[in-house]
């Protein structure tokens, strides 16, 4: 069977604002309909990605596609298909909300009039309003209603909520969820970047955590969580003397050891389960708990 | 019904859902004919992925626990399970299999371990009857 053509497929791209690399060799791929998250610290390499997706910066090195596309070659048909929602939203000063819209609206083939209604009212935002006079939060929110109402393949959020407060970022999400998935969810790919990565937790399907322009690790979200496991274990004395490098990190203190495991969680656990600890407990590790324990590894 | 997420839990997000489903099934929260959360309000309250609902009540269907009615949405079916005996046997094994290791590995004896099983039916079946018992009122 041939696999779909995936929505972005990024291969061994570098990019360097001079001698500072930005991104090395970053390879990535997200099928159709997934939730993509792309996770790392600040000045990690996210948003330079991000821009050679949507041809704000041309890769030095390596290739970008978008749609099977090149975004450099094909501009307008990539650009046609994805909306884009940055960190920081410019808007013309002097237009309405109203005018913004219709603004943003006529370079769009569809523009969904009935979720731009049921947007604007869900958000409380006067259309009559100049956008100077917005807050950063309103700002993101008529961004988010001009990036859902073109109902298109791809929706590329760029650090969407940091500075928002929690209310505004809790309705951000289940925008995301509830007004860009509606149609054709199947269809429907999200590409998301951030370091807020609690609150993507259960949107996430798939993530890759990059770290100095580099891919540290890409996982399944199902599947890291089953991997990424937090083992507590408590011993009537002191803990035994084991082998334990198969563990990501090790805690010891007084009769307590709390391991980190990254797979090997099944064969650590029937080692120390022969030391008759006197409670041994497990749980997995969040997405963001997985950030941590991979960064500091 | 009332869902409750864990993502500590290490089991994927759609079969902690399909869990819920079927135990509010067997404890008559959910009774037959009942219809299922439609997936948008689900997925924007629980505030994850609709294609993790979709999978959770497609899971569901295909073990004939819940029947998709188009554009009516999800139902609880009466008497669900489809499969023969044999498979509802094998897959129950399994479960219980993986209690019996848990119990060795807490140091549960065996007996206490089968009281516990009469235990928990009992508290199923009281939980069936106080639903019963509403659904009469």
């Amino acid at each position: 069977m041939d696999s779909p053509t995936p929505v972005i497929q990024i291969e061994n791209l570098a990019y360097a604002y001079g001698r500072t690399e930005a991104v090395h060799d970053l390879s990535l791929k997200v099928q159709p309909g997934r939730c993509y998250g792309l996770f790392g610290r600040n000045g990690a390499g996210k948003t330079t990605t991000m821009k050679c997706l949507l041809n704000l910066l041309r890769p030095q090195r390596g290739q970008v596609r978008v749609f099977g596309l090149d975004p450099a070659q094909a501009e307008v048909a990539v650009k046609g298909r994805l909306a884009y929602v940055p960190d920081q939203v410019v808007f013309y000063p002097w237009m309405s909300v109203r005018e913004t819209l219709d603004y943003l609206a006529s370079f769009r083939k569809r523009w969904n009039r009935k979720t731009e209604r049921e947007l604007l009212e869900r958000f409380r935002l006067d259309p009559a309003q100049r956008t100077d006079g917005l807050s950063k939060g309103q700002r993101t929110q008529v961004a988010l209603i001009a990036a859902i109402c073109p109902e298109t393949d791809l929706l590329v959020l760029d650090e969407p909520t940091s500075g928002l407060d929690p209310i505004v970022r809790r309705e951000f999400i289940e925008t995301v969820i509830g007004a860009y998935q509606e149609g054709n969810p199947g269809n429907r790919t999200i590409f998301v970047s951030t370091h807020l990565i609690t609150e993507f937790e259960g949107l996430i399907d798939e993530f890759t955590i990059i770290d100095r322009g580099r891919v540290v690790v890409t996982f399944d979200s199902d599947h890291a969580r089953e991997r990424y496991q937090k083992i507590r274990a408590r011993f009537a004395q002191s803990p035994p003397e084991l082998d334990l490098k198969a563990a990501v990190r090790v805690r010891r203190e007084g009769r307590e050891l709390e391991l980190i495991v990254n797979g090997a969680g099944p064969e650590l656990l029937k080692r120390l389960r022969q030391h008759n600890p006197e409670s041994l407990t497990t749980e997995s590790l969040t997405l963001e708990e997985i950030f941590f324990a991979t960064l500091q590894s | 019904m009332i869902f409750q997420i864990n993502f500590k839990s290490g089991m994927p997000i759609y079969l902690q859902l399909v869990d819920q489903i079927k135990a509010a099934a067997a404890s008559g929260a959910l009774r037959p004919g009942e219809a299922l959360p439609s997936i948008r309000p689900l997925a924007e309250e629980l505030r994850v992925n609709r294609n993790t609902i979709a999978k959770a009540y497609s899971e569901l269907e295909g073990l004939g626990v819940i029947e998709t009615l188009p554009g009516r949405g999800c139902f609880l079916i009466e008497n669900h399970s489809g499969l023969r005996k044999e498979v509802r046997r094998k897959l129950l094994i399994e479960e219980i299999d993986r209690a019996v290791v848990q119990a060795h590995h807490l140091q549960v004896p065996g007996p206490e371990f089968l009281e516990l099983i009469h235990e928990r039916m009992q508290v199923l079946d009281a939980k069936r009857r106080a639903n019963e018992d509403h659904k009469e009122d």
